[in-house]
């Protein structure tokens, strides 16, 4: 035990909340704004703190102050309380241990000592996020089941239904997908993907494997219990669902739960389709090789791009009452986005200055790979929304149709295919 | 007399596969959204209340006045015609003598309850000399406090027709 990696652990642990529970208020307010913006109407826009709405984030804040300030109501029929109380906790918990094992970036090496950049060290990722996806149903189904309510009763049978039909699908994609691969371990399947096919495209898991990836991106839809899978909650047709008799910071540990389920499925399918953490055509070695390229690359890019997105910030971060506080919120906003860029842009200007260590390098490799690990996180998770609001919900028949009748087949078949190729063709 | 063949959708392959349509789907709700995140002036929203709607007829019946006498003295003469003729009981008048000759009466006091209001115009149409009307065209209120909604009488005589009286 020694400094460097405790605080390689700490930082990573910072990591995975961040980008698990720290990603749940922006998501609900990207959730929100996307709906708002899909449909011709703006969204949340009007809470503000001292005048700072961050384009309407602050509402996800106060929603979640509500919420745990909230009286924790149980009904009086209710009387499996222990259950009733441990449901939430099941849902959370294990969607929040699911992202515990994404990598944000390769391996750092810092001086003789390498780091797994995970929040848990484990090599066997994928079945750790199967194990604990599966069991986050356990708390929808209990919670439903403790409820003592019939239309909780029936949201969480269709839960149970529905993750067991798409359980077997997910899992067969992902067997073809580990064929290929040829490691369960996470780190080792981004860095297969840093590779290039034919020297120009990213070799990534959606263009080598597209039918398991689709296959993927589906049953993972329903997994995370997202529209067109929303069955279980059915709010148009069984009132809640699962969480229809729970209130305050149960049901705000259900909705939270959702939003990072649905955060630990993007950051799966962007870790095996996606190319992870790799910039596409650039991989972790060609970054160390060519840093002082990559650096100056970023000093002309990031103003440019900062030059964009403040006068996006102008033209639209208006409030319609001329003397009202929240239209001092841009210049503020530009202010601390020209801080930003004099803060990056100096210090990459030293950094090529004066040379950089070997040390110095690995780690701002990491710091780049996390930014591109999350930038994809986000793109995927605005695809969650984005389908979200674009498709209707399935009808429970129809839903297991497409779950045994459709899916199932080709995963199999998909398995068979990948099998016969890697065998004649070698890996 | 000719049979009009309905063409039946969903049986070809391209229907069956579900994927394009969900990708024509989605691709109408992304140009809604890139068209509105590139410039938020293009949705039609207004942000109620800082903005008000100005496409109200002139006949709409808003927020109630008193109208003014050539002197500018109140034209009510408090002979309580509309607040027998509320349905909504939310019109209080305090009579007292009127000492310059106009008129025998006038109110002391006249407050109405905008919360109560149904804005059925009912007083407006009892009135015999046309002393309330209701053509300000302030269609919403807006206030902290309930006690804020009650109007009284240099509120309302304070208030102005929305459009010039032809």
């Amino acid at each position: 035990m020694n400094i460097i990696l405790i605080s390689v652990v700490i930082v990573n642990i910072i990591l995975a909340l961040l980008f698990s529970l720290g990603a749940a208020p922006i998501l609900v307010w990207v959730e929100r704004r996307v709906a708002g913006f899909i449909q011709d109407r703006l969204g949340p826009n009007r809470c503000n703190i001292a005048g700072f709405r961050l384009g309407g984030l602050i509402q996800s804040f106060a929603d979640m102050l509500k919420l745990v300030f909230k009286e924790d109501f149980r009904a009086g029929n209710i009387k499996e309380r222990f259950i009733f109380r441990i449901a939430p906790v099941i849902v959370f918990v294990s969607a929040f241990l699911s992202f515990m094992v994404m990598p944000f970036a390769d391996d750092l090496v810092i001086g003789t000592q390498t780091f797994i950049m995970q929040g848990l060290p484990l090599d066997f990722g994928v079945l750790w996020f199967l194990a604990l996806a599966g069991l986050s149903v356990y708390g929808i189904i209990l919670g439903g089941w403790s409820s003592n309510n019939k239309y909780s009763l029936l949201g969480s049978v269709r839960a149970g239904a529905q993750v067991i039909s798409y359980e077997v699908s997910m899992t067969l994609a992902l067997v073809s997908l580990l064929i290929t691969y040829g490691s369960i371990h996470l780190v080792d399947i981004v860095n297969f993907q840093s590779g290039l096919i034919f020297g120009f495209i990213p070799a990534w898991g959606i263009i080598m494997q597209p039918v398991a990836a689709i296959i993927f991106i589906i049953t993972s839809f329903a997994e995370a219990n997202r529209t067109p899978f929303d069955i279980a909650e059915g709010e148009s047709e069984i009132v809640g669902g699962y969480h229809t008799e729970y209130s305050a910071m149960k049901f705000g540990l259900f909705f939270v739960g959702e939003y990072v389920a649905m955060s630990a499925s993007s950051a799966l399918m962007v870790t095996l389709f996606f190319g992870g953490y790799n910039i596409p055509w650039v991989g972790t070695d060609t970054l160390k090789e060519h840093f002082d390229i990559v650096m100056i690359a970023i000093i002309v890019l990031l103003p440019l791009l900062s030059y964009k997105f403040g006068g996006w910030i102008l033209k639209n971060n208006v409030w319609p009452k001329a003397d009202d506080k929240r239209n001092n919120e841009s210049k503020w906003l530009i202010r601390i986005l020209v801080m930003m860029n004099i803060f990056v842009v100096l210090l990459l200007g030293s950094f090529l200055f004066f040379g950089v260590s070997a040390t110095t390098t690995n780690i701002a490799v990491a710091i780049m790979q996390v930014a591109t690990f999350a930038i994809k996180l986000l793109l995927m998770n605005f695809v969650f929304v984005w389908v979200r609001w674009t498709l209707p919900r399935f009808r429970y028949d129809q839903l297991q149709d497409l779950g045994w009748k459709v899916l199932l087949p080709i995963s199999i078949a998909n398995i068979f295919v990948t099998a016969i190729a890697i065998v004649a063709f070698g890996a | 007399m000719g049979i009009k063949i309905v063409p039946r959708y969903g049986k070809s392959l391209k229907d069956r596969l579900y994927l394009p349509a969900i990708f024509g789907g989605m691709k109408t709700t992304i140009s809604h959204f890139t068209k509105n995140l590139i410039d938020t002036s293009n949705i039609k929203t207004e942000c109620y209340p800082e903005m008000q709607p100005n496409d109200i007829t002139d006949r709409y019946r808003g927020v109630h006045r008193l109208t003014h006498r050539e002197d500018d003295s109140v034209r009510c003469v408090a002979c309580f015609m509309c607040a027998t003729a509320c349905p909504a009981d939310c019109i209080f008048i305090e009579a007292v003598e009127r000492t310059d000759g106009m008129a025998e009466k006038m109110p002391a006091k006249f407050s109405i309850d905008l919360l109560e209001c149904v804005f059925c115009g009912g007083c407006v149409e009892a009135c015999p000399c046309d002393a309330i009307r209701m053509d300000t065209g302030i269609f919403t209120f807006i206030a902290e406090k309930r006690e804020d909604f009650v109007l009284n009488k240099e509120q309302l005589l304070n208030n102005t027709a929305r459009k010039e009286e032809n």
